[in-house]
């Protein structure tokens, strides 16, 4: 569990170039959630959630957030621990690879929160079949030599090899192509069921619609709201004053119904919209 | 990692801003030389004065320039001590002795006189990159050193990679962010005191930061290419450098200075004054 309480940030304070990125934050993400973070480029999410795994440090009596049982606002964090909690996947992973072999990139994490060799390469080893890679195959070769996709899977592999509890990702399918991205996202859905908390950020509504429990929406740095998908996306009013897109899928079933065919205009989901084009057809 | 902004370009409108930087640049030249002639306190203070005018002029808070001082201060600090300390005037006596450490009077002017000259040559040369854009500080550059071509010195090619190099600095630099970032987000330690150990640690961050650069160079490379870059040959410029008349006062100038510097340098003529004035 997460709880911001009051949360406000600034850069770069006491000079001209100060801005202000998050004003009085105040969000309560539960254990088991689908949390996803929307608004545009530069609203704050990034910010916000570089704060959940203390690699922003909150600054004085700019509010707190609290992880489970520890306050990031307190002098002494045990960053270790926390950062064994809280897993965070950056936009473009594959970047940050560097070791010799996949297994050495994987064993990273493990290693630096202080795990045995034999405990991590087990760790490693479970992280790099959850992903879906073929762990003999895959983990003496380099990581350089891969494939984009599956550099990906290994970056992502090396967060869960921490096992955390909450998994934090950054626009996890940027610049993947459509199957790409629905592979990334199942095995998203296939991580949580050990992970049971997951925050997304993401600029692709289906997706939000499609996973996400609860939506929260930032705006010039400040939260909108959070919403369940349906309360978002159906309702007219609260997309415009947040700025919120609708998902392809809902915009094609509202086209559709104001063509005069029978769906419902708040499907959010592919196989929503399927399951009631069936029926529209049946009773045509 | 954000604070490198040191003598990074400040925009305004000021005749330093506005001047021809082929002009800037040998006016700098000029200026180094010439402090290196600098020998009594009346002649450094004379080149401060001008110093103190052309950031005037430049209309740059004069705090900005003072702040690239901040980069030598230690190497400011070292040597003066040194100097100090070691400097030894057989003519006179010294002021205090400690074993193999003597102060003298002499020694103590000395050693003021190099921090003086230190941080004078520090302090024109920042103007300069406060006043002028990497790229017009490149093509003045290239223009400059453009007779070296008959050499078949690759001079475009020089002043390309260094235009490149200096654009790709802030990049650089919020890149080492991300991925310090990342690494640390994985359980990395980056403040341990051992140095072993913090080279160490920056393997995870040097690797992939190379990696990238290389993706990033091949990128730029294809990106040229398709735009038909083939080097300095029959290549036309957007903005052409034109030196007014301004400029070649501003260069009359300096070189008047550098002329007064000399005098009281060397005092070809035996003038009195000038001998009053060199302490």
């Amino acid at each position: 569990m997460i709880e911001v309480k009051h949360l406000s940030f600034v850069y770069s304070p006491k000079t001209p170039f100060t801005t202000q990125a998050l004003f009085d934050i105040n969000l309560k993400i539960e254990t088991g959630d689908f949390f996803g973070i929307i608004g545009s480029t530069g609203a704050g999410k990034s910010t916000l959630v570089s704060h959940f795994n203390a690699l922003t440090k909150i600054q004085k009596n700019s509010g707190t957030v609290i992880v489970e049982d520890m306050d990031l606002s307190a002098k002494k964090v045990d960053l270790n621990k926390l950062r064994a909690k809280v897993g965070m996947v950056f936009q473009y992973p594959e970047h940050q690879l560097f070791a010799d072999t996949v297994l050495a990139d994987v064993m990273f994490g493990p290693k630096n929160i202080g795990l045995s060799g034999a405990e991590a390469e087990e760790r490693a080893k479970r992280a790099i079949e959850l992903v879906g890679l073929n762990y003999g195959e895959i983990a003496e070769r380099s990581p350089f030599e891969l494939s984009g996709g599956q550099k990906r899977r290994v970056a992502l592999a090396g967060v869960i090899a921490m096992q955390p509890e909450i998994l934090v990702l950054d626009e996890p399918t940027a610049g993947l192509d459509p199957r790409g991205k629905r592979d990334i996202m199942e095995l998203v859905l296939r991580i949580k069921e050990s992970c049971p908390t997951v925050i997304m950020i993401s600029h692709n509504m289906d997706e939000i619609a499609e996973y996400c429990n609860k939506i929260a929406v930032l705006k010039h740095g400040r939260v909108m709201g959070v919403f369940s998908p349906r309360e978002l996306f159906g309702s007219e009013e609260l997309l415009n004053s947040c700025g919120v897109e609708l998902p392809l899928v809902t915009e094609i079933a509202v086209k559709l119904n104001e063509l005069g065919v029978n769906v419902d205009r708040s499907v959010l989901t592919e196989d929503e919209l399927f399951e009631q084009l069936k029926k529209a057809v049946k009773d045509a | 990692m954000r604070d490198v902004s040191m003598g990074q370009y400040y925009p305004a409108s000021s005749v330093v801003h506005r001047a021809d930087p082929r002009i800037k640049l040998v006016i700098l030249i000029l200026y180094l030389v010439t402090v290196f002639f600098c020998n009594s306190f009346f002649s450094y203070a004379f080149m401060t004065v001008f110093v103190l005018i052309t950031i005037l002029l430049s209309r740059v808070p004069i705090l900005k320039v003072l702040k690239s001082l901040r980069l030598i201060l230690f190497i400011l600090l070292f040597t003066t001590v040194l100097m100090m300390i070691f400097y030894v005037d057989e003519g006179s006596a010294p002021l205090a002795e400690w074993g193999i450490f003597h102060i003298y009077l002499n020694g103590i002017y000395a050693a003021i006189k190099l921090g003086w000259r230190l941080m004078l040559l520090v302090m024109m040369p920042t103007v300069l990159t406060l006043t002028s854009t990497p790229t017009e500080l490149c093509d003045g550059l290239e223009s400059l050193l453009s007779p070296l071509k008959v050499l078949h010195l690759p001079v475009h090619e020089l002043a390309l990679i260094m235009s490149i190099a200096l654009r790709l600095i802030p990049t650089l630099i919020e890149e080492t962010d991300k991925i310090i970032n990342a690494q640390k987000a994985r359980g990395a330690a980056f403040d341990s005191r051992n140095p072993f150990k913090k080279i160490k640690a920056m393997i995870p961050v040097l690797i992939p930061l190379f990696v990238s650069s290389f993706r990033r160079a091949d990128e730029l490379a294809d990106a040229m290419d398709s735009r038909c870059y083939r080097g300095a040959k029959g290549r036309t410029r957007m903005k052409k450098l034109k030196a007014k008349a301004g400029d070649f006062i501003g260069l009359l100038f300096w070189c008047v200075i550098t002329v007064c510097i000399l005098f009281l340098n060397y005092n070809w003529f035996g003038w009195a004054f000038i001998t009053m004035l060199s302490i």
